[in-house]
């Protein structure tokens, strides 16, 4: 199995706790023989690295420099992720299984990679907008959240870490509930179920 | 290449969405180059009205969701557009299993879309710059200026090729984003010299005395009322035209310099020697231009200048100022009259020499007919976009990416 992970955080960037758990992740999938490609944001450290666990890393930077929000720097930084993506599907001759993307940064990307290549995606959920800002509806939050839902639209599955978070989910954006699994890190099956969840997804759209 | 050479095409307007110059451009560019053995798919806005795909002269027209949700800017609504025309090309590329074979954007408002789906389909991309963010801002003030000026530079870094409309744009594009010369393509813009034959022999007495009296010449303004599009030099000019000659004053198109324009107007006592039609529909326009005795356009920034086009395929005599590509389109006391930039003395020399000469006059209307469609036919314009598109589809099939 050939999966890419997107990220907006990966060691040495760490913003949360993210960078952390998706490094953890990766280095647990090359254990269990996946195939695994890191793509994540990085202003300097850009170019493939290939870690010493084995796991490949693109880091990539935004071509425009100036920004005037965080929208306009995340949907600009996206078609890098998503030539990295393409540069990663085209050199292991299209025989990639699926995209596993964390929260909504890079949701833009694994969308179009969807569509136009019929790689599926997983779209695992660590915050929701209405969570993180829950009393603001300006245009920029209602942005964020229309990402979100975009996501969550065209994600073969999803991937909550709590009951709580799946329940939300499907409160908030109506999305149906047996398309959400919740895989908690905390528990012994946490790699198995990760293993399990890709399992359903691989195998293309045409299962779908 | 087993199949018709394919192109898509991005463009943020198509008719009958009309902000700009793009969505003519695109409109007779796609129609001309479907005439000339091209498969054309337009990706454009949504429009109240028009439909999500149809075939338009063999064209293939989608519209996509233009992302109606309040966004908080509109650089940022451009690029949320984006997402949604990308992802909706990416799944027409998708199910056209490889037909498409260049991918052409027009300026940065389709940029995103068009550098993804060039990397996920991995085909060459192709950029036609109408316009830059440096020259319709006289620099660059803010952030928002700065980053829509680095998407541009972005996009014809990603650009196989950038087409631009003009000389004048081809030396400032290349300046601006310092582009190697042999990147870069001149390929004018067109115009249609068939819409006016339509109205050629249709008795248009009756009209033009809606707007003007029998012994009042026509000198029209077609264009934005911006301090761009040089109008108040016109304003000014007017008295010292009216000097020397009996004219009324046509105004079309609105824009924020409105109010103060008509206070200068009121402040002449010139109320009856100026009109401001504001919009017009597409016939009154043709017919307007086909009425007018001089058109003129004194733009202190001109990327391309189609509005003397138009009037040249009118076979209304111009007077322009002699500034960006309006210095190529015409060629002085041949194809019309050039005078100098933000200067009203020269520009009401100019009208008033072409309107009281009628062999000038004649003389200079034939020959700008000549000029338009020797030059700025859409025919001639296809056949060297299908000859760009060859070159560079010759250069990529010795690519890794074939």
């Amino acid at each position: 199995m050939h999966v890419i992970i997107f990220s907006w955080e990966y060691p040495p960037r760490v913003v949360g706790h993210l960078a952390e758990y998706i490094n953890a992740l990766s280095t647990q999938l090359v254990k269990n023989k996946v195939e695994t490609h890191v793509v994540t944001y990085h202003d300097f450290l850009t170019g493939a690295v290939e870690e010493a666990s084995g796991v490949k890393v693109v880091r990539v930077a935004n071509p425009v420099r100036t920004h005037i929000g965080v929208l306009t720097w995340d949907l600009t930084l996206n078609q890098e992720v998503e030539r990295a993506a393409a540069s990663i599907y085209y050199q292991a001759n299209k025989q990639i299984d699926l995209i596993d993307v964390y929260d909504w940064h890079f949701i833009p990307a694994a969308v179009t990679l969807k569509n136009a290549l019929d790689v599926p995606f997983v779209y695992s959920v660590e915050s929701l907008e209405s969570h993180r800002s829950p009393t603001a509806d300006t245009p920029y939050n209602m942005s964020i959240k229309s990402i979100e839902w975009l996501g969550f639209y065209e994600a073969k599955k999803v991937s909550a870490k709590s009951e709580w978070m799946r329940n939300e989910v499907v409160r908030i954006y109506n999305v149906p509930k047996e398309k959400i699994e919740v895989i908690s890190p905390n528990t012994n099956s946490w790699v198995k179920d990760v293993l399990d969840l890709y399992k359903t997804v691989a195998g293309g759209l045409s299962s779908q | 290449m087993k199949h018709k050479l394919s192109v898509m095409m991005f463009s943020w307007e198509f008719p009958p969405r009309v902000i700009g110059g793009i969505s003519p451009h695109v409109f007779f560019l796609s129609k001309s180059l479907a005439k000339n053995g091209v498969k054309v798919y337009v990706v454009t806005c949504d429009f109240p009205g028009a439909p999500a795909h149809e075939v338009i002269d063999g064209v293939d027209v989608y519209r996509i969701d233009s992302y109606k949700n309040p966004a908080p800017d509109f650089a940022t609504w451009v690029y949320l557009m984006n997402l949604n025309m990308q992802k909706e090309a990416a799944a027409i590329a998708n199910k056209l299993a490889g037909k498409i074979d260049v991918f052409h954007a027009h300026d940065w408002l389709v940029a995103t879309a068009g550098i993804g789906l060039k990397h996920v389909f991995r085909k060459p991309l192709l950029v036609t710059i109408h316009s830059t963010e440096m020259g319709r801002r006289d620099g660059l003030h803010t952030n928002t200026e700065k980053m829509i000026h680095e998407t541009e530079a972005w996009l014809t870094y990603e650009a196989w090729r950038v087409i631009c409309c003009s000389d004048y744009m081809v030396s400032h594009v290349r300046w601006a984003f310092g582009l190697p010369e042999d990147k870069l393509v001149m390929v004018p813009n067109g115009v249609n010299p068939q819409v006016y034959e339509s109205i050629e022999k249709e008795d248009l007495k009756s009209f033009r005395a809606k707007f003007a009296l029998p012994e009042e010449k026509i000198v029209l303004y077609v264009g934005r009322l911006v301090y761009e599009k040089g109008i108040h030099i016109l304003i000014n000019a007017v008295p010292k035209v009216l000097e020397k000659v009996d004219a009324k004053f046509i105004i079309v198109g609105s824009g924020y310099m409105k109010e103060q324009l008509l206070n200068i107007v009121r402040s002449m006592k010139l109320e009856h020697k100026v009109l401001f039609l504001g919009f017009v529909d597409d016939e009154t326009l043709l017919k307007l231009q086909k009425c007018a005795d001089v058109s003129v356009v004194p733009s202190l920034f001109e990327p391309f200048g189609i509005v003397a086009l138009e009037a040249m395929a009118a076979k209304s005599p111009v007077v322009v100022s002699d500034t960006g590509g309006l210095s190529e389109i015409v060629d002085h006391d041949l194809t019309g009259v050039k005078v100098y930039p933000n200067n009203p003395d020269s520009l009401a020399w100019g009208i008033a020499k072409i309107l009281l000469d009628e062999n000038y006059k004649s003389h200079i209307r034939e020959n700008a007919y000549r000029k338009v469609q020797e030059k700025y036919d859409w025919e001639k314009i296809a056949q060297q976009t299908k000859q760009i598109y060859e070159a560079v589809l010759g250069e990529y099939s010795k690519s890794f990416w074939a």
